[in-house]
């Protein structure tokens, strides 16, 4: 197989991503409305509680960064979340496909569109709180995008898993994780304010770290990105390894047959 | 393509179930086989399994001599599958839904275009090529899906039910189609029916399947001879006959009297034909009637 033949493999669900949300009307929510109604919500907030500006950059951080997250990490779930509502899993698992190609497909469409809601946010939280998003420096930015978008991927990849080993009620974790991990790295808050237990579970999760980094540029300690970053990707080359062992699982089970009943 | 003692079960709620027993066959090179059997017999699993789909608990197989239990993305790369009762995401069009399928098969430039323009002219998807996948009838999406199974140009194509839902003339064409794609291409065709006049119309080979085993394997003739299955006569006839006469003639495995006429089983080997004419010499033969077997009563027999 060429390598544009492999490219066109990978290119498959960001093709199938793109045109069916091109479709949804559900995108316009997903993409502007709601992640605009939670920044506006936390901006608002910090007015009424009169915090100081370093304090409204702090939570609006965390906002920015929980909107990427969410949309990023769904665009990979939706590798399978698709084909699951329309039945038509095996379409996809007959064909010579493997897991990397719908990942890295799936993970590119992600990124186009948590960039734009990043854009999207940056600007709307700097017109109406005066937030500089580039503060830090685009290194930061891009460092910080970087480690949220391959963080995303592993959450999706989770959603992948849990579907193809349980089955279609497992969906539910699409929407689910990302909640759990607004709670435990610390979107709206410092992690040190966590009982015990959830301190030492958040500093296994790769976004703590990131928002440490993207925090430290307004002047919120120190960071430790590198573990960060190294974390993220140790998470995705496993879940990778982990999504491919289930496809085959699930080819075993019967799994596969059963999802496209 | 060969199958050695292939076993699957299935686990549900701590129950397994067992849905394949040892099956053992050869599909050779070129030829158009049949999968039949009633539901629930495990056609549709089989099928799966030769298409790399899923795993068998047990058992080797071998698909264009590679092994397919670890060849799987190079034995996929080379063939394909039409499904029954088939699904693709439904927002998008035939098209796209065809081009979709082309990527996953790595298809691209030129290539991909007129892979996917080619399918869709073969099945007359031209007026519904714009078309989103949800707002088709499920004629159409057979169409659809048996236009997806020829992008790739497969060697091996397997066909799940490919008539299911067509209209008789949609269903007469796609036998056409399928019997130009395997002459021209020169590919092997798995397929699998409840219709039988299809199979024994494509098929060169038929593999009976009942409970999950290997209840026949053969040609449809040699399947309706090993069975005994006889060609029916109905003679109507004026006078008087000796029906002990007919039923002592070898070869004739049944006999019903009824009046003025008699219907009989009979193997039309040797001279069976002749010695039933000659036992009607007392009387006036005003009607013959021969009906041949055909899969159907092969069918039911391997059913029962």
């Amino acid at each position: 197989m060429s390598w544009r033949g492999e490219l066109n493999k990978v290119l498959s669900a960001t093709y199938k991503n793109w045109i069916i949300s091109k479709r949804n009307v559900f995108t316009v929510f997903e993409l502007i409305f709601w992640p605009f109604i939670g920044l506006l919500s936390i901006g608002l907030l910090t007015r009424f509680l009169e915090v100081g500006d370093d304090m409204v950059a702090f939570v609006l951080v965390g906002a920015i960064a929980l909107s990427i997250l969410q949309i990023s990490q769904i665009d990979v779930a939706y590798i399978l979340l698709f084909d699951l509502w329309s039945k038509s899993i095996k379409q996809t698992f007959v064909s010579p496909v493997r897991g990397y190609h719908l990942v890295l497909g799936a993970m590119l469409f992600g990124v186009i569109r948590g960039v734009a809601v990043f854009l999207v946010l940056a600007a709307a939280s700097g017109h109406l709180f005066g937030f500089d998003f580039l503060a830090g420096g685009a290194v930061t930015v891009i460092v910080f995008l970087a480690g949220t978008f391959i963080t995303s991927a592993s959450i999706g990849m989770v959603v992948c898993i849990s579907i193809l080993l349980f089955g279609q009620r497992a969906d539910v974790a699409a929407w689910t994780l990302s909640g759990i991990m607004m709670l435990v790295s610390g979107v709206y808050y410092p992690v040190s304010i966590l009982p015990g237990p959830l301190q030492i579970l958040s500093k296994s999760i790769p976004l703590t770290y990131l928002l440490e980094y993207y925090r430290s540029a307004y002047g919120y300690g120190s960071h430790q990105i590198l573990l960060g970053m190294a974390l993220a990707l140790l998470y995705f080359f496993a879940s990778l390894l982990i999504l491919n062992l289930a496809i085959e699982r699930a080819r075993r089970t019967g799994m596969m047959l059963r999802l496209s009943e | 393509m060969r199958a050695e003692k292939i076993c699957k079960s299935f686990r549900r709620l701590f129950k397994e179930k067992m849905i394949l027993f040892d099956i053992s066959l050869s599909i050779e090179e070129g030829e158009v086989f049949g999968i039949l059997g009633p539901n629930g017999a495990g056609k549709t699993t089989l099928m799966s399994i030769f298409s790399t789909l899923i795993r068998p608990d047990k058992g080797s197989l071998e698909v264009l001599g590679r092994d397919a239990l670890r060849d799987t993305h190079a034995i996929r790369e080379r063939i394909n599958i039409s499904s029954g009762n088939p699904n693709f995401p439904w927002s998008l069009t035939v098209r796209e839904n065809l081009r979709h399928s082309a990527m996953l098969y790595g298809l691209y430039g030129r290539r991909l275009y007129r892979s996917v323009d080619d399918a869709i002219s073969a099945f007359e998807l031209g007026p519904q090529s714009d078309a989103k996948f949800e707002t088709l009838s499920t004629g159409q999406k057979q169409r659809v899906s048996l236009a997806k199974s020829i992008l790739n140009r497969p060697q091996i194509l397997f066909l799940d039910e490919p008539t299911s839902g067509l209209d008789p003339e949609m269903a007469m064409k796609t036998r056409d189609l399928i019997k130009k794609i395997y002459q021209e291409e020169e590919i092997t065709v798995v397929l699998t029916t409840h219709y039988m006049p299809e199979a024994e119309e494509l098929c060169d080979r038929i593999a009976f399947l009942r409970e999950g085993r290997l209840a026949a394997l053969g040609t449809p003739k040699e399947l309706k001879r090993a069975l005994q299955i006889g060609h029916r006569i109905t003679i109507e006839y004026q006078g008087v006959i000796d029906p002990v006469r007919l039923r002592i003639i070898p070869g004739v495995m049944e006999v019903r009297e009824l009046s003025g006429r008699v219907e009989m089983v009979f193997d039309h080997s040797g001279r069976t034909f002749s010695t039933i004419i000659k036992a009607f010499d007392g009387a006036d033969i005003l009607d013959i009637e021969i009906e041949q077997p055909d899969l159907e009563d092969v069918f039911l027999e391997l059913a029962r």
